[in-house]
């Protein structure tokens, strides 16, 4: 009779084990590739914060971001309310780095998905070695066209890509000229790498066949000691319409070099990147009033999902979200959605979830149209805004839907 | 001393079965590239005691070959290799003859800068895909495209590879060329007292040293199958390869390889136990490691070895 | 118009190259040292004008000064703790030891300040003039006249001063100088300290014109190997006249054949130069 006590409390323990095993909640790994030193170490590491902030949103919960998928659920509710983790690594810039970066995350730490990773030059080879594992990856910053014109099926990009941004200045400025404001003639000046080359040559021809003429183009070094000969080129030229592709190093030249040799075309774009970054508000905002730029991401109303989570970035870093680590945190928030939604962290189920996102615009972060894969893995509902740098912010200015000021013609930059 | 060989041998025959892990199976592929690379360097640099600072061109016009051969004609990336050899030894050809009229510093900085000229060159050369550089094949299309997912047969290619510059620095080193070679690193005017035309050995040096160099990034370039100007043409290419045979011993037989087999594992754990924080330690290592082994054993790893056995052999005669 | 404007602002420049150029040809003239670290103390007196501006509020001159102090310390530390014994070894060495010296140094400020870029606050050296029709920024104009000055007084020091002789003598032959009774160790460091300060001098000046991040020292270093060889190994008015060239060429290729062709100019040039004349311009054999 003792015996049978014995084994029945013996089995009611193991019992009571069994399930409290099968309730607690897992660790879901996520692998973040960026980089973390190097020329480009400021993008990387502020994209870090973001997607920390984001992981934080998830397994924490807050209110004010309920609309947003994941944002107020303490965790992944479909997986037993399991939380994220994500391993950084850097890749230094280095495409062999990336790949054995790569590697290492997949076989080491055993991630269910990547994301990653800036350069474009360490994306490409990186997410090759992702697609020969069957491990899915969030491109949430590259730029680069064969990403995803491999034929691979495993890679997904959420941000929006040198032909969105094209498209977005071209009915910008389009808009414009219908208005009183004429806009004939453009000039490109891009940096000579992969990202300015690409997106500066998309931006022309989009721009020369909606009817715009391109007065000169000036491709020129990266992080280079003097840009003078570049201004005075387009000095030369006059175009009405100057747009910069360049990162934050030159961004900062060409402002000061404008002051400098007192003169700036009637208005100044700047693709993102060096323009966003917050060092370049920081250190030139004051000369550089009226720099129209391009962005998906708008601080929003206090009280609003989008001003509760600049709030969290900003005390965790001390300055505002920017446009590229914020891309990197929607499609942070969009691998992570579709993780839930699969309700397994098997490869595979991950993939076809991601294949199946559709998110509609109040349920994201950033202002695109929506989030939808086509058959290549791009989201063909991404779209950017236009804004205008007024005091120390950038006031989205087009297109009229999210606009919350009107452009300031012409740039008026230290004077 | 044969036993020794031996074993070395086996170990490196060996060495994948040693791990069963994808990133360890890759990371001592790249160190067998590496010491490919540093070996390739000793020929000119180590044993000619020309320090050239500028062989990422090779390693670059190797690499970047078989993938134009793959973008622009969809041929096979290995038929570019022959024509990569014969670019780099036209290019050291080029630089050989006007720079090794040149001493010591003169030398080095010539190198760095048509390296850097070269890059340039590849950066705005549309043909060469410019900044965004090229791509090969995705998925092998045939045997012959060199494509695996595991890393242990590109092991074996550059075991294999190292072999071969290895067994060629053996040869030179017993040779007449060795020998010539070893009375220009000693004193130029003395090399000439004897009769040797110092710059024609140099450049015979230096020849072998593009050709290796070129094939290795070849390799590379199938393995990764990625390249662009900076990864394959950049200065911090032609500064490895240097570091990795002074670390070894520069101007010895396995020296290079010790170096890398050192370097490439510290470089890879550093950056991925530190990288992950970005600040910078990986390079702060790097650079300590660097220093500290230039002022007190230039002659590297290898002379330390020799020092040690040296004072055990003292030891051993006077008991 | 726009001719004159490209002429000045390649002068400009190119004083500020002369005058960190002038200290990496002294050291390599006098030593036979080839100082890869260079472009990285230009960087750290960057950031030490900076650290000036920010913590003490000081005035240009004030963190110029700081610059060249901290500096001149650091290049002699160098030499004594590192230099001193490298020199005697191989070649390869050498080269080894300032490299990871400039890796070191780098990536220390790289872990103190991180990879984002800062700019000097608002010094009193902002604006630009107006010149006979063209415009001249203030800090570039101020720079480069201090560049200047300070290369040529470099240049009196050594050729006009005792000290400065005695160096020299050192340079020209170590053995005969020590019967002379010059402690060569003292004459090595102390041209160490000069070729150090005027890096730092020359990397706060560039601090009121330019952006700061720890990697900028890695472009600085090639453009003063150039401008060394071109001038001539050892001569500091080689230097001097070479920074102005190379800054004039660099000015006018870009802006005539095309921004990104400036430095391919520069390279191709320099390598002409290697193989044409190596000694350089004013340098000796």
């Amino acid at each position: 009779m003792r015996n049978v006590l014995v084994c029945g409390i013996v089995l009611a323990l193991l019992g009571v084990s069994a399930a409290a095993q099968a309730g607690a909640p897992t660790i879901v790994k996520i692998g973040v590739i960026e980089p973390l030193s190097g020329n480009a170490a400021a993008a990387g590491q502020a994209t870090k914060a973001a997607i920390e902030v984001a992981a934080d949103i998830i397994n924490q919960g807050y209110p004010e971001i309920a609309r947003i998928p994941l944002g107020n659920t303490h965790g992944l509710p479909n997986l037993g309310g399991a939380k994220v983790q994500v391993i950084f690594a850097d890749h230094q810039g280095n495409p062999s780095v990336g790949q054995s970066e790569t590697l290492r995350l997949i076989t080491q730490e055993k991630v269910v998905a990547l994301q990653g990773a800036y350069h474009s030059s360490v994306t490409v080879p990186a997410t090759a070695v992702a697609e020969r594992y069957g491990i899915p990856w969030m491109v949430g910053d590259s730029s680069s066209l064969v990403i995803n014109a491999r034929g691979f099926k495993w890679i997904f990009r959420s941000t929006p890509i040198g032909s969105n941004y094209a498209e977005a200045y071209l009915g910008f400025l389009t808009d414009l000229s219908k208005s009183s404001t004429k806009v004939k003639t453009f000039a490109i000046v891009n940096e000579n790498t992969e990202y300015g080359t690409s997106v500066g040559g998309e931006i022309r021809d989009v721009l020369v066949k909606g009817g715009f003429s391109l007065a000169v183009q000036v491709p020129y070094n990266a992080n280079s000691t003097d840009l003078s000969a570049e201004v005075l080129q387009l000095k030369q030229k006059d175009p009405d319409v100057a747009i910069f592709v360049s990162y934050t190093s030159d961004a900062l030249l060409f402002t000061k070099t404008f002051k400098a040799l007192d003169y700036s075309p009637r208005m100044v774009i700047g693709d993102d990147t060096g323009f966003s970054d917050p060092s370049y508000i920081q250190n030139v905002g004051d000369i550089a009033q009226g720099v129209v730029n391009r962005t998906a991401w708008d601080i929003g109303k206090p009280g609003s999902a989008t001003y509760r989570i600049n709030e969290l970035y900003k005390a965790k870093t001390g300055v505002n979200l920017d446009d590229t680590s914020g891309r990197n945190m929607q499609g942070f928030f969009a691998l992570m959605e579709a993780i839930n939604r699969a309700g397994s962290t098997q490869p595979e189920a991950i993939r076809k979830a991601l294949a199946e996102t559709n998110l509609s615009p109040n349920q994201l972060m950033m202002g695109y149209r929506g989030i939808r894969y086509d058959a290549t893995g791009m989201n063909s509902l991404a779209s950017t805004y236009v804004n205008q740098l007024v005091g120390k912010e950038y006031v989205t200015i087009w297109p009229e839907s999210a606009a919350h000021g009107s452009l300031t013609w012409p740039f008026k930059g230290w004077r | 001393m044969r036993r020794g060989w031996l074993a070395l041998g086996v170990v490196l025959l060996a060495g994948p079965l040693a791990f069963q892990d994808p990133f360890y199976e890759r990371m001592i592929a790249l160190v067998l590239l590496w010491a490919v690379l540093a070996s390739a360097w000793n020929i000119v640099g180590g044993y000619a005691g020309q320090v050239a600072i500028g062989h990422a061109v090779f390693f670059g016009v190797g690499a970047y070959l078989p993938l134009l051969v793959y973008t622009h004609w969809q041929g096979v990336p290995l038929l570019g290799i022959p024509v990569g050899i014969a670019i780099s030894v036209g290019i050291a050809v080029l630089i050989g003859v006007p720079t090794f009229r040149l001493h010591g510093h003169y030398l080095s900085m010539a190198t760095i800068a048509v390296a850097e000229l070269i890059r340039l060159l590849v950066t705005n050369w549309e043909f060469v895909g410019a900044a965004r550089g090229l791509g090969g094949p995705t998925s092998g299309r045939t045997i012959w495209d060199l494509s695996y997912r595991s890393s242990i047969p590109y092991y074996y290619i550059f075991l294999a590879l190292f072999a071969l510059v290895l067994g060629f620095t053996y040869w030179m080193e017993q040779s007449r060329m060795g020998y010539y070679l070893r009375a220009i690193k000693a004193g130029q005017r003395a090399a000439r007292s004897l009769g040797v035309s110092a710059p024609r050995y140099k450049l015979y040096a230096m020849i072998a040293s593009a050709a290796f160099t070129s094939l290795a990034g070849s390799l590379y370039a199938v393995m990764l199958g990625f390249v662009d100007p900076d990864s394959v043409f950049g200065i911090m290419v032609s500064v490895q390869m240097v570091i990795m045979a002074a670390l070894g011993g520069a101007g010895t037989l396995i020296g290079p390889l010790v170096g890398a087999a050192l370097l490439i594992p510290l470089q890879t754990f550093a950056n991925s136990l530190f990288g992950g924080q970005g600040n910078g330690l990986t390079f702060i290592l790097y650079g300590g490691i660097i220093i500290l082994l230039s002022r007190f054993e230039p002659g590297g790893i290898l002379e330390i070895w020799n020092h040690y056995l040296a004072r055990k052999a003292r030891k051993g005669r006077t008991e | 118009m726009i001719a004159l404007q490209v002429v000045v602002g390649g002068l400009l420049l190119g004083a500020v190259y002369a005058l960190f150029s002038s200290g990496l040809t002294l050291i390599w003239g006098m030593m036979n040292v080839v100082n890869f670290a260079h472009g990285d103390f230009v960087m750290l007196g960057m950031y030490i004008a900076y650290l000036a501006v920010v913590a003490l509020h000081a005035g240009p001159l004030v963190f110029t000064l700081l610059a060249a102090l901290t500096l001149s310390i650091v290049g002699a530390a160098v030499y004594y703790l590192l230099i001193r014994q490298v020199m005697r070894g191989p070649m390869l060495a050498q080269i080894l030891s300032t490299f990871g010296l400039a890796l070191l140094v780098r990536y220390t400020v790289f872990w103190f300040f991180s990879a984002t870029f800062v700019t000097l606050p608002g010094s009193a050296l902002g604006g630009s003039i107006k010149l006979g029709g063209i415009l001249i920024g203030i800090p570039q104009l101020v720079a480069g006249i201090l560049a200047m000055g300070l290369t040529i007084g470099m240049h009196l020091l050594l050729t006009r001063t005792t000290l400065g002789s005695q160096i020299l003598a050192v340079s020209e032959d170590r053995q005969a100088a020590m019967l002379m009774g010059i402690r060569p160790d003292r004459m090595q460091a102390l041209a160490w300290g000069l070729a150090s300060a005027s890096a730092g001098v020359a990397g706060a000046l560039i601090a009121t014109f330019y952006y700061l991040t720890p990697t900028v020292g890695e472009s600085l270093v090639l453009i003063a190997f150039v401008v060394v060889c071109f001038g001539g190994f050892g001569s500091v008015p080689g230097a001097m006249l070479a920074g102005l060239i190379i800054g004039l060429i660099q000015a006018a290729s870009a802006y005539y054949i095309g921004p990104v062709y400036k430095d391919v100019v520069v390279f191709a040039l320099f390598v002409a130069i290697l193989w044409v004349r190596p000694q350089g311009l004013l340098g000796t054999v």
